[in-house]
């Protein structure tokens, strides 16, 4: 036996499985420089796959009854889900009051100084680019290629570079206080503060995180902090998600 | 034939006849190895739940790869979670991420039929698949099947090895 064969010995344990985690670390670390090492690991792994097989036995059936009842019981509660309602809520206000704008500058004009037309025209352009943000976010948050990240009270979404918290049943926050979400780039060690929000009366918040590349935060966080933000959390988080 | 990246890529998307899908085609897997590692059909069957119910909640930690050696590996780790819980084992893991050299497809898995696999078992001299059984469903490290087999330490490292490479012999022979 050569020295390599220690090694490679040490490798067909740890495929198996049984290795210590101290010497596993070891194996690891030796792969990581050793491509004849790496090839025998993966080929053993397959191994252990394909030994599996010898003890494949079926569960009873009432073992898929009660996942798949989790699993459809949420989708359930998914199909009729708050925040989309809470958007398109908040986009028939809006698009409410652009018309009643539109309505008082075209039948009004006459009657109505310039500078009232001109504020309700620009009252009007600020609701619609408003209308036009809530209907992108409304996209990004059902869209087929959003990733959902399951967080208390909700889900951190990701959708085209751009990071939503859509919350519900949060708790009301007490006088002096806030909720604060947070961030955390790839490589840093601390989180960056983020949005501050307060819920709606019922529990509900749908937040864009500000961010210039979605792609790099690997976890999301919400803690309570004061009215006036934090620059690093004082209490300890209602969620944090690994967004990775 | 199953393709579980499809599956997987599905699920996440909150398909949950694709995760049924899934359930249907590794279920007796996950549950074979659980009953065999833990010898208790209750038991096994609450880890097979919480195996499935741990893809559907979060299947962003499945990250590519073989599928079946991925959730094997998932359950065996719950599985010495219970083990350790009752004392019977040291701390022997495997990690869930799958080495980027691992590209076996899960179609291939799935045409070893649990009756060829084990008659491949079956074959191997019972020094090689004493240690590999101990190791791989009683979840006991090298010192400790060294030590219940009264063998020394290199020796039953160099039986595994040799054993699992019969096996692999064995169970690509079947595979053609």
């Amino acid at each position: 036996m050569n020295d390599h064969d220690h090694f490679l010995d040490d490798v067909a344990v740890y495929a198996l499985g049984a290795l210590p985690r101290a010497e596993a670390d070891a194996v690891r670390a030796h792969m990581r420089d050793c491509e004849i090492c790496r090839d025998e690991y993966a080929a053993l792994t397959q191994t252990g796959t394909m030994m599996s097989a010898s003890a494949s036995t079926a569960p009873s059936d009432l073992v898929k009854r009660r996942i798949m009842r989790e699993v459809r019981g949420e989708r359930a509660v998914r199909s009729t889900p708050l925040w989309p309602a809470y958007l398109v809520a908040a986009a028939s206000f809006v698009i409410a009051v652009i018309s009643t704008a539109s309505n008082l500058s075209l039948e009004g004009r006459s009657h109505l100084a310039t500078s009232q037309v001109a504020q309700l025209e620009h009252t009007s352009a600020s609701l619609r680019s408003e209308l036009a943000t809530q209907r992108r976010m409304l996209a990004d948050v059902v869209g087929a290629d959003a990733r959902r990240y399951v967080a208390g009270h909700g889900e951190v979404i990701t959708n085209s570079n751009r990071v939503y918290l859509a919350l519900n049943s949060l708790p009301a926050v007490p006088h002096g206080k806030t909720y604060q979400a947070w961030t955390q780039q790839r490589g840093a060690k601390t989180m960056t503060p983020s949005v501050l929000f307060v819920p709606d009366l019922q529990g509900r918040a749908v937040v864009q995180l500000p961010t210039k590349d979605a792609g790099n935060i690997v976890a999301v966080a919400v803690s309570v902090e004061p009215a006036s933000g934090s620059k690093a959390p004082t209490t300890a988080p209602v969620f944090l998600v690994a967004t990775e | 034939m199953i393709d579980a990246n499809q599956l997987m890529a599905r699920v996440r998307a909150r398909d949950a006849r694709s995760f049924e899908a899934l359930y249907d085609g590794f279920g007796k897997l996950v549950h074979g190895v659980a009953l065999r590692m833990l010898g208790n059909a209750a038991t096994a069957e609450d880890v097979t739940q919480s195996v499935f119910l741990k893809i559907w909640t979060s299947p962003d930690l499945y990250r590519g790869g073989s599928f079946a050696s991925w959730v094997v590996r998932v359950t065996r780790n719950r599985c010495l979670d219970v083990l350790r819980k009752d004392s019977k084992n040291a701390d022997s893991e495997i990690p869930e991420d799958l080495p980027e050299a691992e590209i076996l497809e899960d179609q291939v898995t799935l045409r070893i039929d649990a009756e060829r696999a084990r008659s491949a078992m079956a074959q191997l001299p019972a020094e090689q698949r004493t240690p590999i059984e101990l190791g791989f469903f009683d979840g006991l490290t090298h010192e400790q099947i060294a030590l219940r087999l009264d063998v020394p330490l290199g020796t039953i490292k160099t039986r595994i090895r040799a054993g699992l490479h019969k096996l692999r012999a064995s169970l690509e022979e079947a595979r053609r």
